[in-house]
């Protein structure tokens, strides 16, 4: 069933368009990965999805109710959940009170503070740095708090920017094997955007390459692996190559 | 030593009132960006609200009440209807603001007219502590502005609302992905500021006359007070508004009264230069504790 529903979205910071006609589905229990390089509107496609980033035009649909227009918080709310580029962990609350911002939207105290117990079983950092600040996390961890913090609100599709960005390769392993995670344990579908097309390849089911605004090609992953596009990205020239 | 105590709870009570008002300004300006200019002026209403219920034979304190709903009311309809509009032009929403505090200003004069206001001390009395004669309202002043604070300082740093809050300072577009409503947010801080400008107005004038344009002085001491805090601090705002105070105090105690507001003002010019983000840090990183 197609929980998310993108359909010839557009969008613009200002004049400057950035999506001219975008459209993507992801369905329950679906990893999909958006791959493109430096530039290629990754982050601006998720902005407008979770809400931060209003859309010029196009349709954005979830579970089956027209969204598009939504603002941030009420898609936090309807499960629709971002985790953004860079981490962006509180960095002056502790990691316990970022955990529990997570579930803000959430009302039932009690499966909240098990949901905490749960996130910090799982990330064994977040209870031994339970009342650390967060700005004094290392990457990883923020990393990882920035993860668990999403999955706090109990989202039906996490929206995951370049959770690699930045992370030596032992701790991409363990990000990998978190998204999976997310939809065998927290049964959330995943929309991740990567420019690391090796971590992507790994998880995903289905694929977007995104080039300038535009998706040049679509389908399973396996098909995506030979496309031109993917080999720059592998070869590592993506950063950088517009 | 007994100049210096009575001294030392005079500049307390003006500190407070500082204090008060700066508690508004930081938040506000901490969360939503905004500069208030006509903050002073919500003090002033405040006061004028005082004085008007008071000569019409209300008890003081249910006057204070009455003046922090007043004043909180119109910074709801102010934000609502005003600077809502302006949140992503920051620069017109203070042009705006001193728009907001010249109207305010003439209605006063509309409504009552310019001449100082005064009401009696409510309380009256003298309060004999350890030997040493201290007007009691200037006491209570003191004592209602430490509980604010503290309940302020304590609701930020503790409260679901208050981590809330401090994330919506730090990264508005993040807080909204955790489906934090930042927009009322923003309502609420305004009119809690502006609740606590109706107390800082209705304390004013327990214990100086008031006029309609007793704003203006007040708004550049209350910035001054959040600024040398470090703005969207309210830590730093009570800081801000105790070294003011004192500064206010020992000038007047010691050095010339005459300059008291240039030696504060000094005082702010001097901290901006060395700490740009004020002592307790601020501004750029905006945060609330
Ligand atoms: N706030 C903004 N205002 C104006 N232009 C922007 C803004 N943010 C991004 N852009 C532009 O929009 C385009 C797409 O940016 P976006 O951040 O979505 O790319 P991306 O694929 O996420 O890149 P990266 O891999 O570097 O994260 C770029 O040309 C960028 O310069
Ligand atoms: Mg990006």
């Amino acid at each position: 069933m197609t929980l998310l529903q993108v359909d010839h979205l557009r969008t613009a910071y200002g004049v400057v368009v950035v999506h001219r006609d975008v459209s993507l589905t992801v369905d329950q229990d679906e990893i999909v990965t958006i791959l493109g390089p430096n530039g290629a509107g990754k982050s601006t496609l998720l902005r407008a999805i979770s809400g931060l980033l209003r859309p010029k035009n196009g349709i954005i649909r979830f579970d089956g109710k027209d969204v598009t227009g939504l603002p941030a918080d009420r898609m936090a709310g309807i499960g629709v959940v971002m985790v953004p580029e860079g981490r962006r962990i509180f960095p002056d609350l502790t990691v316990l009170e970022n955990l529990r911002l997570g579930a803000y939207c959430r009302k039932e105290g009690d499966a909240i503070e098990a949901d905490i117990r749960l996130m910090e079983s799982y990330f064994d950092v977040l209870s031994t740095k339970r009342n650390a600040k967060g700005g004094e996390l290392s990457g990883g961890q923020q990393q990882m708090l920035a993860i668990a913090r999403g999955l706090m609100a109990r989202p039906r599709v996490l929206l995951l920017d370049e959770p690699s960005l930045g992370l030596s390769p032992m701790l991409i392993k363990q990000v990998r094997s978190v998204i999976n995670d997310v939809r065998t344990k927290f049964s959330a579908a995943v929309l991740l955007v990567e420019q690391n097309a090796g971590l992507a390849l790994a998880v995903a089911d289905r694929g977007y390459l995104l080039q300038y605004g535009q998706i040049v090609a679509s389908g399973p992953i396996a098909a995506l692996r030979d496309h031109r596009l993917m080999h720059e990205l592998y070869l590592g020239q993506g950063r950088g190559a517009r | 030593m007994e100049i210096f105590i009575q001294q030392l709870v005079n500049s307390l009570s003006v500190a407070s009132v500082t204090i008060l008002i700066g508690i508004g300004i930081t938040l506000i300006f901490g969360l939503a960006g905004i500069v208030n200019f006509a903050h002073g002026e919500f003090l002033m209403v405040g006061g004028m609200i005082t004085w008007f219920l008071v000569t019409s034979g209300l008890n003081f304190f249910l006057a204070l009440v009455g003046a922090m709903i007043f004043v909180g009311v119109l910074g709801f309809i102010a934000e609502r209807g005003l600077f809502r509009f302006t949140l992503e032009q920051p620069m017109n929403g203070f042009i705006m603001s001193i728009g907001v505090s010249v109207i305010l200003q003439h209605v006063v004069i509309r409504v009552f007219n310019e001449v100082q206001k005064t009401i009696p001390d409510p309380i009256g009395k003298v309060w004999v502590v350890g030997g040493i004669d201290i007007i009691a309202m200037r006491a209570i002043v003191v004592l209602l502005t430490a509980v604010v604070v503290a309940t302020t300082y304590f609701g930020i740093s503790r409260s679901r609302y208050g981590i809330a809050l401090r994330a919506s300072i730090a990264d508005q577009d993040t807080a909204a992905l955790m489906g934090i409503p930042v927009r009322r947010y923003v309502t609420g801080v305004f009119v809690y500021g502006s609740v606590l400008a109706g107390l800082g107005g209705a304390l004013m004038i327990a214990l100086f006359p008031i006029t309609p344009f007793t704003g203006s002085v007040v708004i550049i001491r209350g910035f001054a007070v959040s600024l040398i805090g470090g703005l969207g601090n309210v830590g730093g705002a009570v800081a801000g508004g105790l070294i003011l105070g004192l500064v206010d105090g020992l000038s007047a105690g010691y050095g010339s009264p005459e300059w008291t507001d240039a030696y504060s003002l000094v005082v702010m010019i001097v901290i901006l230069i060395v700490r740009p983000q004020g002592l307790l840090g601020g501004t750029l990183g905006p945060r609330a504790t």
